[in-house]
């Protein structure tokens, strides 16, 4: 019983960080059918500035979270500018998108690499590595904080969607683009500026993965399958969804990684992709199955 | 009369058919330059002469290298320029071909020169299977399958202690002279990318070719008109299988070694679709032209910078630029502006 509580609070801790690392790609294909494979090379990117910080100037990595945020954002305006906008009248858009962004994903690899070297880096505050004790329970400090700093992140993206004016502006955007346009929202602003979220959500992730899983340039192709799982279940475009499915397939793999082996827990979520693409193409929570 | 009548309008039709048929055949015979890609091949065949006069391993190699990634792009161009699904897991296949073959040469001394076939087979039968349940999908989300089954392939390759795991495998080097060794893998991959460059051209102008571009337009209406989709795009995913299957076969036994961080990485997956795109994506040219253009550029970054970063980021840079502003491909681009050199028209 024990047991099956630890591997929970485990599960559900990561599961936390996870929906971050996805919310950001849900909100971009939200808004702007954009299916972003840079996403995960980009939350490296927000750790690689974390781990910066945190090795020149002590930084907590927490604190350094906004920080990553806004410079991530910065940088997702930027590359709107340059490669999404003109091509947002191609016939084929979607499907040139996910090779631009591909072709990104292995730019800015490159560019950290270049940077940074290959090397495995970890940022490491006194709370990565301390737990509670509850019991014969443990919970790591470093993943319990990250977990609720992503809740709490999410909620508040939540409430700033659900009862701001340009919440409303970007879920209109979401919903039907050319009928938002026709009520008046400058769906051009909307589209970086929800870009520019998504992408600062991203950085935001990376300064909490940075102490949560080591990274080096070129882990994001592992993270990109995983974050699609992840987003893909929950339907895309729906943050709830990619919560719950975050936390979900985080469960699940937690279970497998400790009674099957740790190498297979990784397969989880690949594996739960081509399940998921085959029986429910537009996830948990998709209204329709709009890439199938 | 009118019995007649009926008979003689059939008959013109038919005749007005043929007649248009001929003027479409002998136009396309007029335009084509079939000598061109024939002296190419021939050259080529004739190139290790030149190891008589001197060292030239390194010119054989990049040839050897460049025919490797003709084929290659030419058979994921049958999925990914004739149906038009965009397969990002094609390295998978390379891989699959690679070991099947290897396994035979280590345990048995098979070489993979005469297994190359069959394990071309082995890789079309996975990718059939595999087609079968990622092809319900299409646009991004079999983009994103495509991503997933190579992840897939990947652990399981690297946990799969029977083909050596991660640390891969050791094969036997020929017992040729360094200035011989090359030549049997040099004129098999020849062959294979000819085969596979003759092959695209034979199912391009198929019946079956004729379907694939169809559902790549319109898979509704491909489908009202009569054409199986299903079958016909996972037999392209089969086929295009098939042709990376071989070259991987014998690009294992000429490394001498496998290894799935060599052979299973996105980045060979990468270069297949940035070769088709860059080159022209469904056009029969255009994978060829792809990959004479993306090894010379690789090469050219690894002679003046080194660094495989650098590698990823140009591989990186030169397909969004390719994307934003060639999306029809160098092929494509100059066809449609109707200034297409005629020994680059091999359609």
């Amino acid at each position: 019983m024990a047991e099956i509580l630890q591997i929970l609070i485990l599960g559900l801790a990561l599961g936390g960080v996870i929906a971050l690392m996805g919310s950001g790609l849900s909100l971009v294909f939200g808004v702007m059918r954009i299916v972003n494979l840079a996403h995960p090379a980009l939350i490296i990117g927000g750790a690689y500035i974390t781990y910066l910080a945190f090795k020149t100037f002590d930084i907590d990595p927490i604190a350094m979270l906004p920080v990553a945020a806004v410079a991530m954002a910065a940088v997702g305006v930027v590359l709107y500018r340059l490669l999404f906008q003109r091509e947002a009248k191609s016939a084929k858009y979607s499907e040139m998108t996910v090779l631009l962004t591909f072709a990104l994903a292995m730019m800015v690899e490159g560019l950290l690499g270049g940077l940074f070297t290959n090397t495995q880096r970890v940022t490491s505050p006194d709370y990565a590595t301390a737990a509670f004790f509850i019991g014969d329970v443990f919970i790591p400090k470093g993943q319990l904080y990250a977990g609720l700093v992503s809740l709490a992140i999410i909620a508040a993206l939540s409430l700033f969607l659900k009862y701001s004016r340009l919440g409303y502006a970007i879920r209109a955007t979401t919903q039907n683009r050319e009928a938002a346009e026709l009520l008046g929202v400058n769906v051009q602003f909307i589209s970086v500026l929800a870009f520019a979220i998504g992408i600062g959500l991203a950085g935001a992730a990376g300064s909490l993965v940075s102490f949560v899983f080591s990274f080096f340039p070129a882990k994001h192709w592992e993270w990109i399958a995983m974050l699609m799982s992840v987003v893909v279940l929950g339907g895309m475009g729906s943050i709830l969804g990619t919560v719950v499915g975050a936390l979900i397939l985080s469960v699940v793999a937690a279970f497998v990684g400790t009674w099957i082996g740790a190498t297979w827990s990784t397969l989880t979520f690949f594996l739960a992709l081509f399940i998921i693409l085959l029986v429910r193409p537009q996830g948990l929570f998709g209204e329709k199955p709009e890439m199938a | 009369m009118a019995v007649t009548l009926q008979d003689s309008s059939a008959s013109a039709v038919i005749e007005a058919r043929r007649a248009h048929n001929e003027k479409l055949s002998r136009k396309a015979d007029q335009t084509r330059a079939t000598w061109f890609p024939l002296t190419l091949l021939a050259l080529l065949a004739a190139l290790p002469l030149l190891q008589f006069v001197g060292n030239y391993n390194y010119v054989l190699h990049l040839v050897l290298f460049t025919a490797s990634y003709v084929a290659m792009a030419s058979g994921w161009n049958i999925l990914g320029g004739f149906a038009g699904y965009v397969s990002l897991g094609h390295a998978v296949f390379f891989g699959v071909g690679g070991y099947f073959s290897g396994m035979l040469l280590a345990r048995y001394g098979i070489s993979t020169l005469i297994t190359a076939p069959l394990a071309g087979l082995v890789a079309a039968a996975i990718g059939y299977a595999v087609g079968l349940v990622t092809l319900k999908v299409r646009g991004p989300s079999f983009i994103i399958s495509s991503i997933a089954l190579l992840m897939i392939a990947r652990i399981l390759f690297d946990n799969w202690h029977f083909i050596g795991g991660a640390n891969g495998l050791t094969l036997p080097p020929n017992d040729l002279s360094v200035q011989w060794a090359k030549l049997p893998y040099y004129y098999a991959m020849l062959a294979i990318a000819a085969f596979t460059v003759w092959s695209a051209y034979k199912i391009k102008h198929s019946k079956f070719g004729l379907g694939l571009r169809a559902l790549s337009k319109d898979e509704i209406k491909a489908e009202s008109a009569g054409i199986d989709t299903r079958f016909y795009k996972v037999a392209a995913f089969a086929l295009s299988a098939f042709f990376v299957g071989m070259v991987g076969a014998v690009w294992g036994e000429y490394l001498t070694y496998l290894r799935p961080n060599i052979f299973l990485l996105i980045l060979v997956s990468a270069n297949m679709v940035l070769m088709c795109i860059l080159g022209g994506k469904g056009t029969i040219a255009g994978p060829v032209i792809g990959a004479i253009l993306i090894v010379a550029l690789n090469e050219l970054f690894v002679a003046t910078m080194g660094a495989s970063e650098i590698n990823i980021l140009g591989t990186g840079l030169v397909m969004a630029i390719g994307l934003i502003f060639f999306p029809l491909g160098l092929v494509g681009t100059l066809a449609r502006s109707g200034r297409l050199p005629r020994i680059l028209n091999w359609d």
